[in-house]
């Protein structure tokens, strides 16, 4: 059935179409500001969705930048070899080292019954989006739930932290990096081993927030993840401290976090003592069984 | 052909109904190109606003092909799919398309300096309302570095973007004119 309205009415819709718009969407962004969880569904859902098409669009700049690389490689292959074989010499002196504290550790944790820690499983999964833009810092990747990947859990490469998975669907999830405004992370300083709570603020290098003794953090004193709140497993690398005084310490992260392109997501089995979002209609007796998807709300995420 | 004479200043209409899609589309495209992760250093945080060239040269080309309904959903998507507030986008491409379309007119048949030049302010109106816009959400003063070269970077690249579009738009949007304007 067709309805047939007056041109001065379809006129008056048509120009009403655009200011209406316009206040929806500036309604949007107020109420998804208030309530973060408004829209988690929608976004999981599209990013399910799109997670295939954008994996595939992702591909060739893989691929181009792997091309240039080993052109690149190609002209400096001499002196990297050179290099390698001097790292190799002195790595293999530092393996000797490990392999003995490794041993003496390991006879101290039994003459002290030490309670070992959990093990640790991963998933590697590829960065498929970034968050183009100054006012976000995330990145999406190619593995959900499926995967077994839980929101909460710990994003890191060889180098060290990347950032935690706020929004995890069933194929995709996205990791907010440790530079986002609403990135949180509770970090050892090690040296001075003070805790702090590394928080990021858009820049390249995140702040070291209730450092309880700024003077005894020094410029490049390494800064590790500290385990606290049983979420991220403890001692993952994540920088070094670059700046003090001023605005107060500041953390250089070792991932190089612009040029990501395979992250591992860290399994420490504990991804249900984050406090999970409990639905409000049914309130599961198990907290920690609650998969992410399933969770309209989410405490654990800063604003986004 | 009489006709012509009191709509002169009309748009061509389109080649086929196809063609009427390409505008949305490629804003579309620019939009997914925008969060592809190009592992450039710091490029994420400086991406050029594509999707805003894409709106800009389409609203003083190609207005009625560029329908504010299908810029809502482009918006919203990117949203979702970028990880940014949602609304922020959509709101900044049709913020963009109603303040462009006041001054259309004025840039129809002008010089590409010209055109460049009115891109600039749009560009920077946009930048710096976002900021302002994402200062005011966060309650926080956030550094405007990294704007100011989004901005930058934006308003640079625009004559590449432009060149591409007005290609694409003589290619597939704009039918043959009418033998009296050539």
């Amino acid at each position: 059935m067709v309805i047939r309205l007056s041109p001065q009415l379809r006129a008056g819709i048509q120009r009403s179409t655009l200011p209406a718009l316009i206040l929806l969407s500036a309604a949007i962004v107020v109420v998804g500001k208030t309530d973060q969880t408004m829209f988690e569904t929608f976004r999981t859902g599209l990013n399910d969705a799109a997670s295939p098409a954008l994996d595939v669009m992702a591909r060739p700049l893989g691929a181009a930048e792997a091309a240039l690389d080993r052109v690149r490689g190609l002209f400096g292959i001499y002196q990297e070899n050179r290099r390698l074989e001097q790292e190799n010499a002195r790595l293999l002196q530092w393996q000797q080292v490990a392999l003995k504290l490794t041993t003496e550790n390991r006879q101290l944790q039994g003459l002290l019954k030490v309670v070992p820690d959990r093990a640790v499983s991963y998933v590697t999964a590829r960065v498929i989006a970034n968050s183009g833009g100054a006012y976000v810092r995330t990145v999406m990747i190619n593995s959900g739930t499926d995967g077994g990947l839980a929101r909460g859990q710990a994003a890191i490469t060889g180098d060290g932290l990347v950032g935690r998975l706020t929004e995890v669907g069933s194929r995709a999830a996205r990791v907010l990096l440790i530079t986002d405004l609403n990135s949180r992370i509770p970090v050892r300083v090690e040296g001075s081993r003070t805790s702090a709570v590394l928080a990021g603020d858009n820049s390249e290098r995140p702040r070291l927030l209730y450092v309880p003794a700024p003077d005894g953090v020094k410029i490049g004193d390494r800064v590790v993840t500290s385990g606290e709140g049983g979420v991220f497993p403890p001692d993952l690398p994540v920088g070094v401290v670059s700046a003090t005084g001023g605005s107060g310490p500041r953390v250089e992260p070792y991932v190089e976090l612009s040029q990501l392109s395979y992250v591992m997501v860290v399994d420490y089995g504990l991804s249900g003592a984050l406090p999970q979002p409990i639905p409000p209609m049914a309130r599961p007796g198990k907290r920690g069984k609650a998969a992410s998807t399933e969770d309209p709300q989410a405490t654990a995420r800063g604003a986004r | 052909m009489a006709l012509r004479d009191f709509t002169a200043p009309a748009l061509p209409r389109a080649n086929s109904s196809a063609a009427r899609v390409v505008p949305l589309l490629t804003t579309a495209i620019t939009a997914i190109l925008a969060i592809l992760p190009l592992r450039i250093p710091g490029y994420a945080a400086l991406t050029p606003a594509i999707a805003l060239m894409a709106v800009y040269h389409w609203t003083i080309y190609r207005p009625d092909l560029l329908p504010p309904l299908a810029l809502f959903a482009i918006g919203i998507g990117e949203d979702l799919l970028a990880g940014s507030l949602v609304g922020i986008g959509a709101l900044t491409l049709l913020v963009t398309y109603a303040a462009v379309l006041q001054f259309r007119r004025h840039f129809v048949g002008r010089s590409f300096p010209f055109v460049w030049a009115g891109f600039t302010l749009v560009a920077g109106g946009a930048m710096i309302g976002l900021w302002v816009l994402h200062c005011l959400l966060e309650f926080s003063f956030i550094n405007p570095r990294n704007t100011v070269f989004r901005m930058v970077l934006t308003i640079a690249v625009f004559p590449a973007a432009s060149f591409l579009l007005g290609r694409t738009q003589r290619a597939l949007v704009d039918g043959p004119r009418p033998l009296r304007d050539r």
